[in-house]
């Protein structure tokens, strides 16, 4: 409905990790789960936030907070649902907010001055009125493309 | 490929499934026209499709074929062993091209061995007269070239359709028109068993040397079941097991949530009979009989048997136990190897029989039965066993267990060894078995499924080799435990049993060997793994209580020492992701009944990653055939040890001391709503008991003919077999000692506990009666 290249607005869901905006293509979410029960995965790689229930599988959820770094979330956190071609998985995220409607024309791609990690892991934000959005691809953020990415 | 071709496929495979059963049946039952009529439309039925696909090559073997079997329909030519042997190459063939056209979606190429089997079954149709001559030529040029390859790996054969198999044509046209070599043409140049091999036949003209099944599983009720049944993707069915497995998530927690409204609940319990309605018959619908792998085998034995010159017959039973069909598959090998192997080392050539006044013919027996939560699934041979001795020098030679180890082995501990790496006592490497993978491979793939392999072999009696198979793979029976606040599952078919230590006692009772920790059971050092070390999770407070849960994984023993058990579940196996299988200690998750989630643990690569050694098993292998020997249970009484006869003990007791209370002068302790009699040290316990009423004592409750009694000890020490002791020079036994851990030990004697009613006045009794 949204292409980008058709139009230049998209649907982005926007979450909250710190105090970071994050936006990810509406298109690619398959389900938010609000607040899930979850396991942790002892000797799981770093990224791995824990496993997730979902429709009767078991989901290994990627911990954006782990991603970048930061300190473990105090609460429990929300957990968006993608696919990849290993399967489904999950996206450990602070809260999920409303969806917003960005312009391609508002795009920005990451500054030079970005640490290496967030480089490969953003793709840019978008200049909303009064902060920035950052653009995250569920692509990037597939457990088996950081595996091979981070590990290594 | 186009959806036509894909059930042309489908429907052609599943006919020539049904013709290779009914081929080996025809044997049997030459004349039977039914049998003749079943494989006639299934040549037919792939013959007529074919020219409407366009499959010319196909269609010229299928033509050829029905020929033949046109001619045995309508009783013009009766069917031996040759015209089987013929059919069956056909179907071969027919196989690969199938698979070709499966693979590359073309029938592929191969005109000379198409020349070369339509001729064959074009002499085939002249008659019996003039192919007595001509066979011996045919079917030695044609098995001789085969066999090697089908020997080996019975799928080998099947590929033969891909025009690797030059020989069989070059050889029938040296041999010129086969029909007139007046001589075994091709025989100079093949192996000396391949000809006898085809001599055979003709030497036992219209007998068969296979029968494949006994009478009464024979009549394949083939037809009629078409209409009934639907083609349903597997993965359709996983999909809809998972949903099933999810509904029953969804169902318990409405339970919980619906305690409050009675209509609610109502309709809540009405849910949970539908749901576990449901999850039975989804897990049905991946269920199919062991006759889809058995049915193989009748083919099999025939061709195994005609190659190494033995007369064998295969008993199939219980064809119709159902088992999941992803395990029905894993188990299709193992058997395969299992029945090569006792055809090949097992059944004697016909003259030993004979020698040995067996009956000429071999049996096999392939049996299958519902065994609780498990199908048995049997391979019997009447064959020669497996000698213990050969058993045990091999071993030795091949350094796989000390010369002093062997020695010290009982005889079935011995027969274990045949499942170690590296083992095989076959004299020869024939092209059947005798390589040294044999039976370690056996066990590797049916314990990959949580299954168990036995094996018990009389030397000239023959073996029996059991495999011990799960139901399903879904769902498996599991122990939940927690270490560090989370839940693992492991699986209950490695678990042996559990060691619980309360506070403290883990400082004790856990020994070390430099960094090595190992608990002693019952006398025997086992190691450990602690699951939250292994794991890396924060370090548990030391003299925490803890368990022990002693697994036993691909032949590897030890203990995992953690925090705490949970309930035994019934859970559904659910895949990890690739990047958590490669920490290669979890073999899946699972979601638990109250919606928690668990990762399974994988006993072997937990045995493996801790570098608990494959030997320990045989040292422990549970060893029935004692001689001399009784079990006892050890206990300390003040500062005695004593023996216990195992099996009069019928449970064991911690009670307050005091609740033992005095009947006379006997000490008693009331128990179940009985009066039981204790042994006289029970009245030193009350006496120590003092003014402490948290002081605990053990009793041991005890069978002594009809009646129960209760024994005191300040504590069980371990079950361990007693040896008999003879008197020096007379030898007599010596009676009420045995020898415990090598120390002689006292057999407490339950009779010498008196009877309550010549002790106890009428008047306690009722008195112990009030107090309660």
């Amino acid at each position: 409905m949204n292409d980008t290249h058709a139009s230049p607005t998209q649907e982005v869901c926007s979450v909250v990790v710190g105090d970071t905006l994050y936006g990810i293509p509406i298109a690619h979410v398959l389900e938010i789960l609000g607040k899930p029960a979850t396991q942790p995965v002892p000797l799981a790689p770093y990224f791995v936030g824990g496993l997730v229930h979902y429709r009767g599988e078991v989901l290994t959820a990627v911990s954006l907070r782990r991603l970048l770094g930061m300190e473990p979330a105090k609460k429990p956190e929300d957990v968006l649902v993608f696919e990849n071609g290993d399967g489904l998985f999950g996206l450990f995220v602070d809260s999920v907010g409303e969806v917003l409607h960005v312009s391609a024309a508002d795009h920005e791609p990451n500054p030079a001055t970005l640490e290496a990690r967030r480089q490969a892991l953003f793709d840019g934000a978008w200049k909303l009125k009064d902060r920035l959005l950052v653009s995250l691809e569920p692509e990037r953020l597939d457990p088996m493309r950081l595996a091979s990415a981070f590990s290594a | 490929m186009d959806d036509l071709t894909r059930e042309f496929l489908l429907e052609s495979q599943e006919g020539l499934d049904r013709m290779e059963r009914c081929l080996t049946d025809l044997e049997n039952r030459p004349g039977d026209t039914e049998l003749l009529a079943d494989i006639f439309r299934s040549v037919h039925t792939i013959k007529g499709t074919t020219g409407f696909l366009g499959f010319s090559r196909l269609e010229a073997l299928s033509h050829a074929g029905e020929n033949l079997l046109g001619l045995l329909r309508d009783g013009k030519l009766e069917a031996n062993p040759d015209i089987v042997s013929g059919l069956l190459s056909l179907m071969d063939i027919l196989r690969g091209v199938l698979r070709s056209i499966e693979t590359t979606g073309a029938e592929g190429e191969s005109q000379q061995q198409d020349a070369a089997i339509i001729a064959r079954l074009e002499e085939l149709q002249i008659g019996e007269a003039e192919v007595a001559v001509a066979e011996p030529a045919l079917s030695a040029s044609v098995d001789a070239s085969t066999q090697p390859a089908k020997f080996h790996k019975p799928r080998a054969t099947r590929r033969r359709g891909h025009g690797q198999s030059a020989p069989p044509p070059a050889q029938t046209g040296e041999a010129g028109p086969p029909m007139e070599a007046e001589e075994p043409a091709a025989g100079p140049q093949t192996e000396p068993r391949s000809v006898a091999a085809a001599q055979k036949p003709s030497s036992l003209p219209g007998r068969s040397t296979i029968e494949s099944s006994p009478p009464e599983t024979q009549a394949p009720s083939t037809s009629g079941t078409a209409d009934s049944t639907l083609r349903v993707d597997v993965e359709l069915l996983n999909r809809m097991m998972n949903l099933v497995g999810e509904l029953v998530l969804t169902r318990n927690q409405i339970l919980q949530a619906t305690n409050a409204d009675a209509g609610f609940a109502i309709l809540g319990r009405r849910l949970d009979m539908v749901t576990a309605d449901l999850r039975e018959s989804v897990m049905k619908a991946r269920m199919q009989p062991v006759s889809h792998v058995f049915s193989r085998f009748p083919r099999l034995v025939r061709d195994l048997a005609l190659g190494l010159d033995k007369k064998v017959r295969l008993e199939m039973e219980g064809q119709e136990t159902e088992l999941d069909k992803s395990l029905l598959e894993a188990i299709r090998d193992p058997l395969t190897h299992s029945i090569r192997n006792s055809i090949d080392h097992g059944i004697e050539m016909p003259e030993v029989r004979i020698a040995q006044g067996k009956l000429v013919e071999g049996v096999i027996r392939l049996r299958a039965c519902h065994e609780g939560s498990h199908v048995i699934v049997e391979v019997h041979d009447d064959g020669a066993g497996m000698s213990i001795e050969k058993i045990r020098q091999k071993a030795v030679e091949k350094q796989l267990v000390t010369p002093q180890r062997a020695e010290q082995m009982n005889e079935r501990e011995i027969l274990q060894l045949i499942f170690l790496p590296g083992f095989s006592t076959a004299a020869t490497v024939t092209s059947v078995s005798g390589r040294g993978v044999g039976m370690d491979v056996v066990r590797t793939n049916v314990e990959k499924i949580g299954g168990k392999v036995e094996v018990d072999s009389r030397a000239g009696k023959g073996t029996v080799l059991r495999l011990r198979i799960p139901l399903t793979l879904a769902i498996i029976p599991a122990l939940i435990v927690r270490s560090r606040g989370q839940n693992f599952a492991v699986p209950q078919g490695s678990l042996t049993e559990l060691v619980h230590l309360s506070t403290g006692e883990n400082d004790t009772r856990i020994e070390r060997l430099e960094n090595a920790a190992l608990y002693r059971l019952r006398g025997r050092l086992l190691p450990l793994v602690f699951l939250d070390r292994l794991l890396q999770q924060s370090p548990r407070e030391p003299g925490a209580p803890c368990d022990i849960a002693i697994l036993n994984a691909d032949g590897r023993r030890f203990g995992l020492v953690v925090d705490g058990l949970a309930d035994p579940e019934e859970i559904v196996v659910k895949p990890l992701a690739a990047v958590l299988r490669e920490i290669g200690l979890y073999a899946g998750a699972t979601i638990l009944g109250n919606g928690e989630m668990a990762l399974i643990l994988n006993p072997g690569a937990i045995a493996q990653n801790a570098g608990v050694s494959l030997t320990a098993e045989i040292d422990d292998v549970v060893d029935e055939n004692r001689v001399g020997q009784q079990d006892f249970l050890l206990v300390e009484t003040g500062n005695r040890r004593a023996a216990l006869p195992l099996e009069t003990v019928v449970r064991i007791e911690r009670i307050p001391r005091s609740r033992i209370e005095l009947a006379g002068s006997r000490p008693v302790l009331r128990f179940e709503g009985a009066l039981l009699p204790l042994d006289d040290a029970a009245s030193d316990f009350m006496d120590a008991a003092g003014d402490d009423p948290t002081a605990q004592t053990t009793v041991v409750v005890c069978r002594d003919g009809q009646r129960h009694v209760g024994m005191t000890v300040s504590q069980v020490l371990d079950v361990t077999g007693g040896r008999q002791l003879e008197e020096a020079g007379s030898g007599l036994v010596a009676d009420g000692i045995t020898l415990l851990h090598e120390k002689v030990t006292g057999i407490v004697s339950l009779a010498a506990i008196p009877p309550l009613e010549n002790v106890v006045e009428r008047a306690t009794i009722e008195s112990a009666e009030e107090a309660r």
